[in-house]
């Protein structure tokens, strides 16, 4: 084997191997990646029906206890802390409202995640695809021109892949957001 | 009679707070999957208000709002963006489409009610 032919084989087997192993792992991360989104969405759907359920109960249990006082009359301060513990509730309530949508913004920041992977996938397709282009024997020339044909396709799609995404989720205060009327 | 709210989001967690947050408050709340869905829920029926997420599969909020400002029936109607998005560039975008207000999640249940209230009483 010539050094001509080798240098050009090991370059086409390492193109090869690049997009071959890397595409393995990116479709590892991207399994994960969906199942995670799965196992949350399952969690927060289970999680939301619970709390609709105990909202629910609560408010039957309010409307037993408003019936029982509106008989009983008891003292101001008993129905001071029925109003107390009417506005922790309510303030429990809240939290848990918003703190539920996290799930939201959380599968928006993998659904970017796992477009980003794919898109790399298809990127190092573009390699594999060069790098078969290749003839087994080339001169240093040859090999330039392949090259420079490989890194303009991965230049393309990497912009391709980057203006097909959703802008990135940015929120990192737990509490509620702006609001702005026009 | 209660006004209504057409709800339009992808998440099915966020559109049950939504749900659950409005109808607490007394009104009439109908449920979209995305933009399309909602188009095609407005033409079915007229809304008081119309709140809606930006990103979306099929059509985004902004291509609703530009799609629902094109029926007669929803000229006037109110309609609020509420999103992840956050940054003034969209915002505008939002306004220039035909938008009233712009919501950024999460939202917390008594703000968004006195938001739509103060919006449609």
């Amino acid at each position: 084997m010539t050094r001509k032919t080798l240098l050009s084989a090991q370059l086409k087997r390492l193109l090869s191997n690049l997009s071959d192993h890397g595409t393995q792992h990116l479709t590892e991360i991207e399994t994960d990646l969906i199942q995670t989104n799965f196992l949350l969405g399952e969690a927060i759907q289970k999680l939301s029906a619970s709390f609709m359920a105990i909202h629910e109960a609560v408010s039957q249990q309010q409307e037993m206890v408003d019936s029982l006082i509106a008989q009983v009359q008891p003292g101001p301060e008993f129905a001071e802390k029925l109003n107390a513990g009417r506005s922790e509730i309510d303030l429990h309530v809240r939290a848990a409202i918003t703190g539920l949508q996290f799930q939201d913004m959380t599968s928006q920041l993998i659904g970017r995640t796992v477009q980003r992977v794919t898109g790399l996938r298809d990127v190092l397709n573009g390699l594999e695809t060069g790098s078969a282009d290749m003839p087994e024997q080339s001169d240093a020339e040859e090999i330039i021109a392949a090259l420079i044909r490989i890194n303009k396709v991965l230049e393309e799609q990497s912009v391709k892949l980057e203006s097909a995404l959703w802008k990135a989720v940015c929120q990192t205060r737990m509490e509620s957001g702006d609001i702005e009327l026009f | 009679m209660a006004k209504s709210i057409l709800a339009v989001d992808d998440s099915g967690s966020l559109r049950q707070m939504v749900v659950f947050s409005l109808r607490a408050a007394g009104y009439q709340v109908t449920e979209a999957v995305d933009g399309q869905d909602g188009l095609d829920k407005a033409k079915e029926a007229i809304f008081d208000l119309v709140l809606t997420d930006q990103n979306m599969p099929r059509m985004d909020g902004l291509a609703l709002i530009r799609s629902l400002r094109q029926l007669p029936a929803y000229q006037k109607v109110p309609i609020l963006m509420l999103t992840t998005e956050s940054s003034d560039d969209m915002k505008q975008k939002g306004r220039a489409a035909g938008a009233n207000g712009w919501l950024v999640k999460p939202f917390d249940p008594q703000r968004l009610t006195e938001v739509v209230k103060k919006v449609i009483g």
